[in-house]
């Protein structure tokens, strides 16, 4: 097969497929970089074989191209193919990226707010700090659309692209109402001369600061890549 | 050979894509051949379309997917899994009632043939 090799050259169908992967590139939506790869490198692997299969059925190199580009699609009918793909990675991503870093954040405002260790109880710790009920709502949101995108799919009804999201969306906004929440209590005690160690204050604060920036940047990103989705 | 529309396809891809990968692992392309060889070319799609077909499978955790060397290149080889086992014999039941009951009904009332 060594002949039919397309980097031993054959730079009509070369060029042929650089510039189909180049259009087909420009057209996949946004999403997570490893997917696009994926999808553009899995795209090149099949059209080089697709070529060295009509090469081998004795068509002339740059026949062989475009046969092979035309039976793969044009790269508007396959960027679109591939649009729920890459926007259910994508959800998936920002959901899996808020969860997990949630603890980086939280931790420092349980150690900043938690309640005296003299008043214990589930009650206690929700008046200091109110944003506890959003925790298991947004672990909740990102349970469920991660099975119904993934292993689940087959029991569950699957979640669309738009709707994960919109659930990717949703626990975003989460974050930043949490974050709104200690921070609005954090000044309120402030203000009332309660004392806290400066140092936790400035970590914690940070932390959501930055928290916050990061959810507005998503679910402006998560916007933009819903309005592109063809609908269905 | 009548030309079958793609939309008419597209509820039985992944069935098709999970009974092509039952006896052994394949690649992209060694799928797509798969599928348009064993429906005799009845099965045209813009073969491009088949990977996110593959990889909607693959989250779905049906098939999974990993990288081999295929006559000296690197390609990604995609196999069944035991949860792709039981659906592709869900599937077939599915199919098979399915198919049944239509045939059955187009056989004993052909349609006039539309203009």
């Amino acid at each position: 097969m060594a002949s039919h090799h397309l980097t031993a050259g054959h730079p009509g169908s070369i060029s042929a497929v650089e510039r189909y992967l180049t259009e087909l590139a420009a057209q996949l939506l946004p999403g997570p970089r490893a997917a696009r790869t994926r999808v553009l490198t899995e795209i090149r692997d099949g059209l080089t074989d697709t070529i060295d299969a009509h090469l081998a059925g004795g068509m002339p190199p740059r026949t062989a191209a475009t046969t092979a580009i035309h039976e793969f699609g044009d790269p508007a009918t396959v960027a679109g193919s591939f649009a729920e793909e890459l926007a259910t990675a994508s959800a998936r991503r920002t959901i899996a990226a808020f969860i997990l870093t949630g603890p980086l954040v939280g931790i420092w405002w349980l150690l900043l707010l938690h309640p005296a260790p003299w008043r214990g109880g589930v009650l206690a710790a929700l008046i200091a700090i109110p944003a506890i009920p959003l925790i298991p709502m947004a672990i909740a949101t990102a349970a469920g659309t991660f099975a119904t995108t993934g292993r689940l799919m087959r029991w569950l009804p699957e979640t669309s692209a738009t709707r994960a999201l919109t659930a990717a969306t949703a626990i975003a906004a989460i974050c930043v109402a949490a974050d709104l929440t200690v921070l609005g209590l954090l000044s309120t005690h402030l203000a009332t001369g309660r004392q806290y160690p400066a140092p936790l204050i400035a970590v914690a604060a940070t932390a959501s600061f930055v928290r916050i920036a990061a959810a507005i940047t998503a679910i402006r990103s998560t916007r933009a890549r819903r309005a592109q989705l063809p609908s269905t | 050979m009548l030309p079958m529309r793609p939309e008419l396809l597209k509820g039985h891809l992944d069935a098709l894509l999970l009974a092509v990968l039952e006896d052994r692992p394949r690649h992209g392309y060694a799928v797509i051949e798969a599928v348009r060889h064993g429906s005799q070319g009845a099965l045209d799609l813009p073969t491009g379309t088949v990977y996110p077909a593959l990889h909607r499978l693959e989250r779905a955790g049906l098939i999974r997917s990993n990288w081999e060397i295929v006559s000296g290149r690197r390609r990604r080889a995609y196999q069944l899994t035991s949860s792709g086992r039981q659906a592709l014999s869900d599937q077939r039941a599915v199919w098979h009632q399915f198919s049944t009951a239509v045939t059955a009904l187009l056989t004993r009332q052909p349609w006039p043939a539309t203009t």
